[in-house]
C-alpha cells in the first residue's frame, strides 16, 4: 500500500509539474506573440508614417516652390514688359517728332490715302495734325491730296500724337489713321516684333 | 517505515501532495500571468518607442523638405535675378533697334 502511495504522490506532483511545464510554456508562446505582434503593428504605423511624412514632405515642397516659381515668373514678366513699354514710349516719341524728318512727306501720304480708300467718298474732309508741323512741311502734303478733298490743318497733334483722320462730308464715315490709332490697330504686331528683337523669342 | 500508515494518514498524504500540486500549479499560473503581463507592458513601450521615432523621422523628412525647396527657392531667385539682369542688358543694347523697326511698322505696315 505504501509503494502504491508513493507512486500516487509521485504521479499527482508528475501531473502538477507537467501542467505547470506546459502553462508556462503557453504563456512564453503568447508572451512572444503578443511581443511579434506588437512588432509588427509598431513596423507598420512607423511605415505609415514615414510614408505620410513623405506625401506631406512633397505638398510642402510644392507649396513653398510653386508660390516662389510663380513669384518669379511674374517678376520676369513685368520686367519684360516695362522694358518693352519703355520701347513702345520711344516709338511714340519718335512718332511725335517725325514732322521734321526725312520720312514725313511718304508716312503723311500714305496715311492720307489709305484713310480716304477706308472713307471711300468723292468728298473727303481730311484733318491732319502733327506736332511742331511747319507749314512747308504741310504745304508738300496738300498736293498730294485728292480732287475734291477738304483738307483741314489742325493746329494740335490728333490724339496727342500726330496723324490724319478722313471722314465722309458728313462725317458718318470716318477712318483714323493717327499714330495713336495705328499704334492699337498694330498692337499685337508691334509688341511681337519689339519682343523678338529685344528677347529673341 | 511508512509500512505502518493507516488509512487516515494515507489519505492525509494524499491531500497533502495534491496542495503540492495545487501550488505548483497555481506557481506556475501566476508566472504566467507574470510573463504575459511583461510582454503587454514590453510590448506597449515598443510600439511608444516607434511611435516615437517615427514621429522624430516624420519632423525630419519635414524638415528637410522644407529646407531643400527653401535652398531651391533661394536658387531660383538668384536665376530669376540674373535672367533680369540679362533682359536689362539685352535691352539696352537693343532697344534702338527694336525702336527703328516699330516706327518703320507703324509708317509702312
Amino acid at each position: 500500500m505504501s509503494e502504491s502511495l508513493d507512486k500516487l504522490q509521485n504521479r499527482i506532483l508528475s501531473d502538477a509539474k507537467l501542467k505547470a511545464d506546459e502553462i508556462v510554456r503557453d504563456a512564453g508562446a503568447k508572451a512572444d506573440q503578443v511581443l511579434s505582434e506588437a512588432r509588427q503593428k509598431a513596423q507598420k504605423e512607423a511605415d505609415e508614417t514615414t510614408a505620410k511624412a513623405k506625401l506631406e514632405a512633397e505638398a510642402i515642397r510644392r507649396s513653398i516652390l510653386s508660390s516662389k516659381v510663380r513669384a518669379n515668373r511674374l517678376k520676369i514678366l513685368e520686367e519684360k514688359n516695362r522694358i518693352v513699354q519703355e520701347v513702345v514710349l520711344t516709338v511714340e516719341n519718335r512718332l511725335a517728332g517725325i514732322a521734321g524728318s526725312s520720312q514725313f512727306d511718304e508716312a503723311a501720304q500714305r496715311f492720307i490715302t489709305e484713310a480716304v480708300n477706308a472713307v471711300d467718298s468723292d468728298q473727303p474732309v481730311i484733318r491732319l495734325g502733327f506736332k511742331d508741323a511747319a507749314k512747308k512741311d504741310l504745304d508738300g502734303v496738300s498736293k498730294m491730296v485728292p480732287k475734291g478733298a477738304k483738307l483741314v490743318f489742325e493746329q494740335d497733334p490728333i490724339d496727342g500724337l500726330g496723324g490724319v483722320v478722313a471722314s465722309d462730308p458728313e462725317g458718318r464715315v470716318i477712318f483714323s489713321n493717327s499714330f495713336r490709332s495705328r499704334l492699337e490697330r498694330f498692337d499685337s504686331k508691334l509688341l511681337t516684333l519689339i519682343s523678338a528683337t529685344i528677347f529673341g523669342e | 517505515m511508512e509500512k505502518g500508515l493507516s488509512g487516515i494518514d494515507a489519505v492525509k498524504k494524499i491531500v497533502e501532495t495534491e496542495g503540492q500540486a495545487r501550488r505548483i500549479v497555481d506557481d506556475a499560473k501566476t508566472r504566467a500571468q507574470q510573463m504575459i503581463s511583461k510582454a503587454y507592458q514590453e510590448a506597449d513601450m515598443l510600439r511608444q518607442e516607434a511611435t516615437s521615432s517615427a514621429q522624430k523621422q516624420r519632423e525630419e523628412i519635414l524638415r528637410d523638405a522644407r529646407e531643400n525647396a527653401e535652398s531651391e527657392a533661394r536658387q531660383s531667385d538668384v536665376e530669376t535675378q540674373q535672367l533680369l539682369a540679362n533682359y536689362r542688358k539685352l535691352a539696352e543694347a537693343r532697344k534702338d533697334d527694336a525702336a527703328n523697326k516699330a516706327v518703320e511698322l507703324v509708317l509702312t505696315a
